[in-house]
């Protein structure tokens, strides 16, 4: 199963796709769960510990590379390899959910 | 858009569409879905919209229901969350039926997550009897029996 949970602020989309990530791996699914917002708080649904969090490494610039297609035009593809970022980039919290947080991104370089 | 906000979407375009993937995958979204590509879109098994009982809610659902069924996800729900009363369940219902939209589940209003954030615990962890956690493992129910 692979969803994503959206809605206005404080209608409970992070309560509720914490709870629902360990609800399911407490019945033996393997949840990997992305913190996808600006303002990251998904540890704290999850019962990740604040300090965990905090050491979850910013994810890296260069996974996107510019191509030059056959065609003469250029696009942007995806050049990491996904598996490693997923396990540097993550830590593993209570009922083993996965947690990935998008937010926590290296801005640093060229914008 | 700029090359943090590329790699993201990047990120979760790739993860989702690994076909080979076991993993439960939970995506919490801004409502702006800034991060959902419409190749991404399409390997979503659905896509759940949170909704209040209330005008600004419903209508931020909406607007991302529509936005979420444009990048191609197949199935765009909604989940009713602290739900009181009859009324609000009234509210929540014709505006998912107004709007074409599944409602999959009913979260009711349950004082302990306030406690339970106070107390810095989560959820599940301080009220697992909780109205609120039941709901949410009857919606996993619902979720998991539907893919």
């Amino acid at each position: 199963m692979r969803i994503a949970i959206a809605g206005k602020g404080g209608t409970g989309k992070t309560t509720i796709s914490g709870t629902l990530a360990r609800v399911l791996a407490r019945q033996g699914h393997k949840v990997l769960a992305i913190d996808a917002d600006t303002t990251p708080n998904l540890a704290v649904i999850l019962g990740v510990p604040p300090s965990t969090a905090e050491e979850i490494m910013a994810l890296p610039r260069n996974m996107m590379e510019r191509q030059t297609q056959p065609d003469g035009s250029s696009k942007t593809v995806f050049v990491a390899d996904s598996e490693k970022v997923i396990s540097q980039h993550s830590a593993v919290g209570p009922d083993g959910v996965r947690l990935l947080v998008m937010g926590k991104v290296n801005h640093g370089g060229a914008g | 858009m700029c090359g943090a906000h590329a790699a993201v979407r990047g990120l979760i375009g790739e993860i989702v569409s690994r076909g080979d993937d076991e993993r439960d995958i939970i995506v919490d979204m801004e409502a702006g879905l800034e991060h959902l590509s419409r190749g991404t879109g399409k390997h979503l098994s659905a896509f759940v919209a949170t909704i209040e009982p209330y005008y600004r809610s419903m209508e931020v659902a909406g607007r991302v229901a529509a936005l979420a069924a444009e990048l191609g996800v197949g199935e765009v729900w909604a989940v009713a969350n602290k739900v009181r009363d009859a009324g609000d369940r009234k509210a929540i219902e014709d505006f998912c039926d107004a709007h074409s939209l599944r409602l999959v589940g009913e979260i009711p209003y349950d004082p302990s997550l306030i406690q339970a954030e106070r107390e810095g615990k989560t959820p599940l962890d301080y009220s697992p009897n909780g109205p609120a956690v039941k709901a949410i493992e009857k919606l996993g129910e619902t979720l998991v029996g539907a893919f």
